[in-house]
Order: structure tokens, then C-alpha cells, then sequence
């Protein structure tokens, strides 16, 4: 009988979190996050292919990737054709995945959410306090996200003690185009290079 | 021999106000150009990177290794000796809160922290209370001076006009460099506050700004956006930064032509009556917005 009740309640138990109201959950979406990079990205034992082939799949899952990529560019956006936005969108998917997995191997931090709110609508944003290293200092992280109309959070930008790095990461993609004579061609080269490097 | 320095100094603050109003007037007819100096920004931020790598951060590096007696105590003397100017540009700011906030950490950490030697106001017993650090070029800013260009200055690293002249002013007004200025004491004793401060904020950031460093594509920009964002957010005090200026909304033409990209239903936060047509509010750095300028308006607060 315990063990049937035991049962019931582990079937149950996916649906009794997603019951929860948004903002609960926001913060659980952001915890979840948290500990699978943990568990599939910092292990420092971890392959370097399986740590970028993981980091990807969490990116790609949590955040969207293509507001952010036409976010980056500005009024650039506008002015490529298809086939150079597709490229771009592909190559700055593996900029981010080469860049920044590498810097989890062996991430050995802490972090608590400490609170969760609703701008408007269906926009949400969820505070966390980061402790990287004992010598350096614990940094503030807001995580802006929407609820689509799948019932998925998608973030949209993390603000670390009050920067946002979707802001920082146009600023400098439009620096980069503006002294590269190829434009956004620069750009997307510049990138590969980072990438391969 | 006062008489003629306190010459200087009026002369000089009036000529930085001249320039300051001058490049103002001239970036309102530049159409926003944040960065007018940009070649020779860029050099002096090489021959800055340079001075680093070869200075700075080995001796904040150096600066990690000590015990933390003398280094916090140390950083906690050049904090606690820097508070009075602070307050008084708090008090010129007409902030209450952040001169009151100012005032207990000072009292706190001179009378329980043994004259400035321990951060004892940081502590939960005393309430937690959080640094706060106020300077002249925010004081001008909340007058309503605008920044000026966006200046690399050698050694002191990211500025603006505005900026730099509130770093001269509070050069001036350091209080342990004012005592000894009083004093007649040479200039290694008026250093030691801005010196030790300058190494501990380079030691806090040491492994922040490699990686930044590291993964940028340019580094110089970068270092350009995140100072001004960060200025920013120190003029509000934290108080409605950039974060809650930026319009995550997506404009109409949102997934014109892209829909083979991604499946995602990113339009869902948008009401369905919004789709049609986004308000925008003039500081907001929509992409689609007819004022957009990808250097200046995202960061108007």
C-alpha cells in the first residue's frame, strides 16, 4: 500500500511543479539551470567535446537564441539577407558555446536565488547572488526571462551587478562592424577565428 | 605661493567647464557620438593593457597573496578616509539616504572598527550596511552635466569629460591628501589613500577582467560599455539602471523572414493588441525605434 502511495506521488510529482504559480517556477527554471551546469558542464573530469556538446543543449534550452542574436546586431539585423543571418546565427550559437563553456571546467561556486518577480505581463526576473571564489567578490545576477506559449521560460538577458551583457555584447559586435570594411562579414569572421582559436 | 596654486586650480576648473560645455554643444550637433576621440582612446588603452600586464596586475596579484592582516585593514583605512568625501558629495547630491548611510558606516567602523581598521558595519550584527561611494563627477551628473565625450585616460584607465574633472576636483578634496597637503607632507604620503584603493579595487576585479579579456572580440569596447552602464547605475545609486530602460519587447517586424531560423515562440510576451503596435518609450534601445543609435540611446536613463 506505502509503496503504491510512494509510486503515485513520484508520477505525480512533474505536474505538482509545473502547478506551480509562474513566479515559483521562474525561480525553479533558473535553480534547475544552475545545478544541471553543475552537474553536466563544471565537472573538471568532464571532455571538453562533451562539455561544449552539454553547454550547448542547456543554451539553447534556457535562453533564445534568436531574439538575443537579433538583439546583438541592432538596426543590422535589418540590413543582412537570410543567408547572412543564418550564418551569423550559427556562428555566434558556437562563439558563445566555445567561449564560455570552457570557463565552467571546474566551476567550484555557489549561488542562491534570493528573489523572484513579474515585470509585466508574462516577463520575469529572477535574482541570484554568485560566489565564484573565495578572492573574488560575490556578484548580484538578474535573470530576465518570458514564459512563451509553450509554458517554457526563455531568458532574455542576465544583468551581473547591474550590467547587462545583452547591452555589453551589442555594444561591442556593433564596434566590430563598424571598423571591419566587411561589416557584419567581419564580424562573423572575427568570431570563427575566436572560435577555432 | 597658496595664492597663485589656488590661481591655478580656478583656472583650471574653469577651463574644463569651458571644454565640458563646448563638447557638449558639439556632440548635440555630432549626432551623439559618445566616443569622438576614439583613435586615441584606443592607444591609450594599448599603452594602458600594457602598463597592466606589466605593473598592475602583478602587484595586484602580489596584493591577493598578503594575509588578510594588513590587506583588509589597509583597504578598510583607504574606504573609511575616502567617507568623508563621499558624505559631502552625498550631502551636494542631496541624497539623505546615502549620506545616512555613509555617516553610520563611518561611525560604526571608527568607533567599533577601531578607527577605520575593520569593516565591522558589514557585518550582520551591525545591519549589513553596504558600501557606498560617492564622487564628484555623480554630483555633476545629477546637476544635470551630460558626460561629455568618452575619454581613455593614461593610468586611471575608462572616463568622460564630466568624469574627469569630478576626479580632479576630488583629487583636490581627498581628505588624508588634504591633511597632508596641510602638513607639508610630500606627495608618497597624499598617494597612500588613492593608491591603496586603486590596488584593491585592481586585485577585486583581477580574474573578472582577464575573462572578460579573454573573450571579447573587443576588448576595448567592451571595457567602454560596461563603464558607462556601471556609471550609470552608480548615478541612480542601483536605483532603476539600465536594466529597467532596456525594451525586451520585440518590434512587429520581429520574424519577418527568420521563421525557418527557430521554432520558438518568442512573440507570446507580447499582448496580442502589442504585436501590432509597440509603444515606444524615447529611451529605450529598440532597434526599431526611428531615434535608434546603437552608442547612445540604450544607455539614456
Amino acid at each position: 500500500m506505502l509503496k503504491k502511495s510512494y509510486f503515485f506521488l513520484i508520477f505525480l510529482f512533474p505536474f505538482i511543479v509545473s502547478s506551480k504559480d509562474p513566479l515559483t517556477n521562474s525561480r525553479l527554471f533558473i535553480e534547475n539551470l544552475g545545478n544541471k551546469v553543475i552537474n553536466t558542464v563544471a565537472d573538471k573530469n568532464l571532455d571538453d567535446k562533451i562539455r561544449e556538446k552539454n553547454f550547448r543543449k542547456l543554451y539553447n534550452e534556457a535562453f533564445d537564441n534568436k531574439y538575443i542574436s537579433k538583439f546583438v546586431l541592432g538596426r543590422h539585423w535589418k540590413k543582412i539577407d537570410e543567408k547572412t543571418k543564418k550564418i551569423f546565427f550559427t556562428s555566434f550559437n558556437d562563439y558563445l558555446v566555445m567561449v564560455y563553456a570552457p570557463k565552467f571546467k571546474g566551476w567550484s561556486g555557489t549561488f542562491k536565488t534570493t528573489k523572484s518577480s513579474q515585470i509585466k505581463n508574462n516577463l520575469y526576473l529572477v535574482e541570484m547572488k554568485l560566489i565564484n571564489s573565495k578572492d573574488s567578490p560575490s556578484l548580484k545576477l538578474d535573470w530576465r526571462m518570458y514564459l512563451n506559449s509553450k509554458n517554457e521560460f526563455k531568458i532574455l538577458d542576465v544583468n551581473i551587478d547591474g550590467v547587462s551583457m545583452l547591452v555589453t555584447q551589442r555594444a561591442e559586435f556593433i564596434s566590430v562592424i563598424k571598423n571591419s570594411p566587411d561589416g557584419v562579414m567581419g564580424l562573423i569572421k572575427k568570431m570563427k577565428i575566436k572560435t577555432n582559436s | 605661493m597658496k595664492y597663485l596654486l589656488n590661481k591655478y586650480y580656478i583656472l583650471f576648473f574653469g577651463l574644463i567647464l569651458t571644454i565640458s560645455s563646448c563638447s557638449t554643444n558639439n556632440l548635440a550637433e555630432n549626432g551623439n557620438n559618445t566616443d569622438p576621440f576614439e583613435q586615441t582612446n584606443r592607444d591609450i588603452f594599448k599603452f594602458n593593457n600594457g602598463v597592466d600586464d606589466y605593473f598592475f596586475k602583478p602587484v595586484a596579484r602580489g596584493w591577493r597573496k598578503l594575509p588578510s592582516f594588513p590587506k583588509d585593514n589597509l583597504a578598510n583605512l583607504a574606504e573609511t578616509a575616502y567617507a568623508p568625501l563621499s558624505l559631502a558629495n552625498a550631502m551636494l547630491q542631496f541624497d539623505t539616504e546615502g549620506a545616512s548611510v555613509i555617516i553610520r558606516r563611518l561611525l560604526i567602523n571608527l568607533t567599533f572598527g577601531i578607527g577605520g581598521m575593520y569593516d565591522v558595519a558589514s557585518t550582520e550584527e551591525f545591519g549589513n550596511i553596504e558600501k557606498r561611494e560617492e564622487d564628484f563627477g555623480q554630483t555633476l551628473a545629477v546637476y544635470g552635466f551630460s558626460d561629455g565625450p568618452y575619454i581613455m585616460l593614461p593610468i586611471f584607465g575608462p572616463s568622460n569629460l564630466r568624469d574627469s574633472f569630478g576626479r580632479v576636483v576630488d583629487a583636490v578634496f581627498n581628505p588624508v591628501s588634504f591633511a597632508f597637503r596641510m602638513q607639508n607632507i610630500g606627495l608618497e604620503g597624499r598617494l597612500s589613500q588613492p593608491v591603496v584603493a586603486g590596488v584593491e579595487k585592481r586585485e577585486t576585479y583581477l580574474d573578472y577582467m582577464e575573462e572578460i579579456e579573454e573573450s571579447s572580440l573587443d576588448y576595448y569596447a567592451t571595457i567602454k560599455s560596461l563603464y558607462m552602464q556601471k556609471r550609470k547605475k552608480d548615478i541612480k545609486n542601483g536605483k532603476g539602471g539600465i536594466q529597467s530602460k532596456i525594451n525586451y519587447e520585440l518590434d512587429e517586424n520581429w520574424d519577418v523572414g527568420v521563421d525557418t531560423l527557430i521554432d520558438s515562440p518568442t512573440k507570446a510576451f507580447l499582448e496580442p493588441e502589442m504585436e501590432k503596435k509597440v509603444d515606444y518609450i524615447d529611451d529605450l534601445p529598440s532597434s526599431n525605434h526611428p531615434k535608434f543609435n546603437e552608442e547612445t540611446i540604450y544607455l539614456t536613463n
